[in-house]
């Protein structure tokens, strides 16, 4: 009897550590990857992408986790999309080849490759981004995860804020250099519902 | 130095100006004179963006198929260089279709398929069309260049009028290439016969350039087959006629003239979107 309870606890053993791997699903109207880039030297300029989509997961004890997110090019805003008096505004530039390409490269990814941990929490995560068909890996470190639930529907969410930077002439991206910085520094606030 | 090499109008105009003019006087007793127009395009790019070809996207399937058109047509123009007929430009310009399919095959297969069907039959028709009539002009080396003088303008500008400045400074490149071309045969006094090398960079260039801002940017679909006017124009001009300064100066004044047909398209849809 002693064995078989023995070999029952030993079977149930993995299932233990996958229960105990937290699976979020990313909420896209409260996900928002934003970046900076320098304009002319002078200042630094905000743009976001409005749709990305993705996972996150992580296991306190195991001290391990995955990221996943998919981002739509096309998304893309600067706050500048109403041309006026110009032929096109800045917005339908970057959405052309010199800059994202979005009618062939219609989403930017991102997978995690190692995440990292301060205490119980993730503090980071190294991945592959691939961007204009070019895989390059990029770090980036949370400046913040927290968790806690949702407030209307009780379910347990997390969230934060990571950052990172890598150069877009890596992924091909070369048009107006050096007058539009080479050097872009991303901001992705994020928050996902457990599933 | 480096501030004027990074200076756009060095980039696209000055660089390859200079760069198309050595070459070309540099081989104007060979056949191969009109890699000055390929040398020029490659100028920009090294200037610019540089040159890469990994991974092969639209935009460096376009810039390959360019530089190695001259190539391609310097065969074609060894194993037969009588060839006088039709049957070389259409050849060519079933090529330049062709080519220009492959070129946006990546783009044309995310499309939904009604759309990719008459985007891709309108991206082979132009580009087909704009070679084929360039290529009529093969023998008329003042015609020719006057005509890649027009489409480089023609294709650049409203490259720029659909917010791609990449293609924009194709474009002027392959202008100042061109404008290189008519120097050279304003000073020489004679006509350097483009032949199918010349003949298939100048149509070919263009006709990417302009596919490439329909596809990859927001150039009007009806800009693209207009781009065809600017040969087919020159075609009508008498040429061959007059000193070869005197020619240079109506067949440019006729192909820049001729450009302003897609140039109004490419703007009137600017005041629409």
């Amino acid at each position: 009897m002693k064995k078989q309870l023995f070999a029952l606890a030993i079977a149930a053993l993995p299932l233990g550590a996958i229960a105990q791997s937290e699976s979020y699903t990313l909420d896209t109207y409260h996900t928002y990857p934003n970046f900076m880039v320098e304009h002319w030297g002078l200042s630094m300029m905000h743009g976001q992408f409005g749709k990305a989509t993705g996972k996150f997961s992580f296991d306190k004890a195991a001290k391990s986790g995955a990221v996943e997110m998919s981002i739509e090019t096309a998304s893309l805003s600067t706050g500048d999309n109403d041309k006026g008096s110009r032929p096109r505004s800045r917005d339908e530039h970057l959405r052309s080849a010199d800059f994202f390409n979005v009618a062939e490269f219609p989403r930017i990814t991102f997978k995690s490759t190692k995440v990292s941990f301060a205490g119980d929490m993730p503090s980071g995560v190294d991945g592959n981004l691939t961007m204009l068909g070019v895989t390059k890996p990029v770090s980036l470190t949370f400046e913040r995860f927290k968790c806690g639930s949702n407030p209307f529907n009780k379910k347990a969410r997390c969230g934060g804020n990571a950052v990172g930077k890598f150069k877009r002439s890596d992924f091909g991206m070369k048009t107006a250099l050096p007058a539009v910085g080479d050097e872009i520094a991303l901001n992705i606030e994020f928050e996902g519902d457990k599933d | 130095m480096q501030d004027l090499l990074d200076n756009p109008a060095v980039q696209a105009g000055g660089g390859p100006l200079l760069v198309a003019l050595i070459v070309a006087l540099l081989l104007a007793r060979t056949p191969a004179a009109w890699l000055a127009i390929a040398a020029g395009y490659a100028t920009m790019l090294a200037l610019s963006t540089g040159l890469s070809f990994s991974p092969l996207t639209a935009s460096r399937k376009v810039a390959l198929l360019v530089l190695l058109a001259p190539v391609a047509g310097l065969i074609i123009d060894r194993a037969d260089p009588r060839a006088t007929g039709r049957a070389i430009p259409v050849a060519l310009g079933v090529a330049g279709g062709l080519a220009a399919l492959w070129a946006m095959a990546s783009v044309l297969s995310q499309r939904e398929s009604a759309e990719a069907i008459t985007r891709g039959a309108l991206v082979f028709v132009s580009a087909a069309g704009i070679v084929a009539l360039v290529a009529r002009l093969r023998s008329d080396g003042v015609a020719s260049a006057a005509a890649g003088l027009g489409l480089g303008l023609a294709s650049g500008v409203a490259a720029l009028l659909s917010a791609s400045v990449g293609y924009f400074m194709s474009g002027v490149a392959v202008a100042a290439a061109s404008g290189a071309m008519l120097l050279v045969q304003m000073v020489l006094g004679r006509s350097l016969p483009a032949g199918s090398a010349g003949s298939l960079t100048v149509g070919l260039a263009a006709a990417l350039f302009a596919s490439a801002s329909l596809m990859l940017a927001q150039l009007p679909w009806y800009a693209l087959p207009l781009m065809a006017v600017v040969p087919a124009v020159l075609l009508l001009v008498p040429r061959g006629r007059g000193p070869v300064w005197r020619q240079a100066l109506t067949l440019g004044v006729a192909a820049v003239a001729a450009a302003a047909i897609p140039l109004l398209a490419a703007w009137a849809a600017t005041l629409s979107t």
